[in-house]
């Protein structure tokens, strides 16, 4: 196992889709079909503690918020959110949120100050929901225009008033969403994004070739947001309007993204295994994978494995002919050969082939271990039904 | 109890359906066949006179994403004429030295090519474009491509 791999959570036998931790780390929440299960994080003992079912939905839950004030925010596919209050007794209240959308909800996401949250929809809506006091009710107020399609995933800023989203129309769009009575029109006093943020005003946006965008994060205190595309792509926008997009280093695409400081950024996704990029003079570039199976150290086992057998000698020599050929790309279509290689030779796949930590894509990443701005470690979901951590 | 999935939620909400062109994306303008002429000129002389390198880059570069269908077929003809032109020991040189947005014009070509019937009979040299792009760029103008919504 790689040594950045600091722990490995099997949870359960179902992608999960969506995960999050409490404010002070202890409580650990991920969606499992149409569940959320929350654990307890032990540090003497290896594996979490499942100390609660949240099981009011009726379709998928597809995704999972805990705000500051430790209230756990669902939305799922049966086009309904739940807000979660905890109880002294361990056990939590759930209340119904009307989002008074046609479509399943697909992404939640708590504001900074823990008294609103923006749910995201396949209905071409972005309901943002706050708690009125008179009504003691959860009321949901809709930005539609101008979304053609659904919001894959969406990003407060730290002031609470500029909600980043990005969807399956390409664009990566930033909205105000002001609340009356809940927002102060001071914190927005000295923004570089603009001047007048009444709710719904369209403050950006940002087109990059129709590509599916499936996360987008802010960085508030360097007035930045990034996302991720499905071309392969990492892109990051400053408020002058300055785009840079960096490329997947092994061309997969990146489902989720993570600030780790203001300079570098974790990225991961169907490749199955953190990658990071940094910012230096020169602009933004792919700095090291973390966890990455080491193909090159399997290829030479192959090579040795092979060499014993005189009738592969041609067929070695070539595989070896084409890695020179392609040395900028030695892995493209190799291990899928090896494999069958082995299993033809011995009926079985070679032990030396290593596994990551995660078997399948990674949707989540979210901070683990964070001090002075600087995140150290980070907790990743799957579709594998895993949650690992590990160390940056 | 699956029929609600064959519910028509949008019967009586036009305002909501998602039409083709809501995925295309916009331009200011559409560039007619009259304003590519004179590009399509260059392509030829530049290829006929044997700098198939500058013609490869002339291709990539500004592509006619604006046109109507008819205008980019025509284009595409002159685009073929140009990639059949290339000696094949020159293709290996000439993608090494397109830049990752060429590449994925390149990359749309080739695929259109594909789909038609005047670029399958040119199948094999298509394919050895193809082949020299993945070795020198692996999947990467690929994935690029399948989802990029500015077609050629």
């Amino acid at each position: 196992m790689d040594k950045a791999v600091v722990s490995i959570f099997k949870l359960i036998k179902a992608p999960i889709y969506s995960h999050c931790l409490s404010q002070d780390k202890s409580l650990l929440a991920i969606t499992c079909e149409n569940k959320c299960l929350i654990y307890k994080i032990n540090p003497a003992s290896k594996t979490p503690q499942l100390v609660a079912t949240l099981d009011n939905h009726d379709k998928t839950v597809t995704a999972v918020d805990i705000s500051i004030h430790g209230r756990i925010v669902t939305c799922s596919q049966d086009r309904n959110a739940y807000v979660w209050e905890p109880l002294s007794d361990g056990t939590y209240r759930p209340t119904l949120v009307l989002l008074r959308i046609n479509r399943a909800a697909t992404c939640v996401s708590w504001a900074p100050n823990g008294y609103k949250f923006a749910v995201g929809s396949s209905a071409r809506i972005i309901a943002v929901c706050y708690y009125e006091q008179e009504n003691n009710w959860w009321v949901s107020k809709h930005i539609k225009k101008p979304i053609k399609s659904t919001i894959n995933s969406l990003s407060w800023h730290y002031n609470g008033v500029l909600l980043a989203s990005g969807g399956t129309d390409g664009f990566m769009r930033i909205f105000s969403g002001f609340i009356k009575g809940l927002d102060s029109k001071e914190i927005m006093a000295n923004s570089p994004w603009g001047s007048k943020f009444p709710f719904g005003t369209l403050v950006r946006e940002q087109y990059c070739g129709g590509a599916y965008i499936h996360d987008v994060q802010w960085r508030s205190n360097v007035e930045k947001v990034a996302f991720v595309t499905h071309d392969g792509t990492l892109n990051i926008l400053d408020y002058q309007g300055t785009l840079q997009s960096v490329n997947s280093p092994d061309g997969l695409p990146y489902k989720s993204l993570l600030w780790v400081n203001d300079h570098e950024i974790l990225c991961a996704g169907y490749n199955c295994h953190p990658t990071m990029f940094s910012e230096s003079s020169q602009g933004w570039k792919f700095s090291r994978d973390y966890d990455k199976v080491a193909v090159s150290n399997i290829l030479k086992d192959s090579s040795n494995n092979l060499n014993t057998n005189p009738s592969n000698q041609q067929f070695n020599n070539s595989l070896n002919n084409d890695n020179v050929n392609d040395d900028e790309n030695p892995t493209f279509g190799i291990s899928a050969l090896k494999k069958f290689k082995e299993l033809d030779l011995k009926g079985k796949v070679s032990l030396e082939q290593k596994e990551g930590a995660h078997e399948n894509t990674i949707v989540g990443l979210i901070p683990f271990v964070e001090s002075n701005g600087q995140i150290t470690q980070v907790s990743s979901c799957g579709l594998d039904g895993k949650v690992v951590i590990y160390n940056i | 109890m699956s029929d609600w999935r064959r519910i028509d939620i949008d019967a009586f909400d036009p305002d909501s359906r998602l039409t083709a062109e809501d995925l295309i994306p916009s331009y200011d303008r559409q560039i007619t066949l009259e304003e590519l002429q004179p590009k399509m000129q260059q392509l030829r002389t530049l290829s006929s006179g044997g700098d198939t390198r500058n013609a490869i880059h002339l291709i990539t570069q500004d592509p006619p994403y604006s046109a109507d269908d008819n205008t980019k077929d025509l284009y595409f003809q002159v685009v073929l004429e140009t990639l059949c032109q290339v000696r094949q020991v020159d293709i290996a040189n000439i993608v090494k030295e397109l830049n990752t947005e060429q590449q994925v014009v390149l990359v749309k070509y080739l695929y259109k090519g594909m789909s038609l019937p005047e670029g399958q009979k040119q199948g094999g040299i298509l394919l050895a474009w193809f082949e020299k792009l993945t070795q020198s760029n692996g999947i990467t103008p690929i994935v690029h491509y399948l989802s990029d919504r500015r077609n050629v």
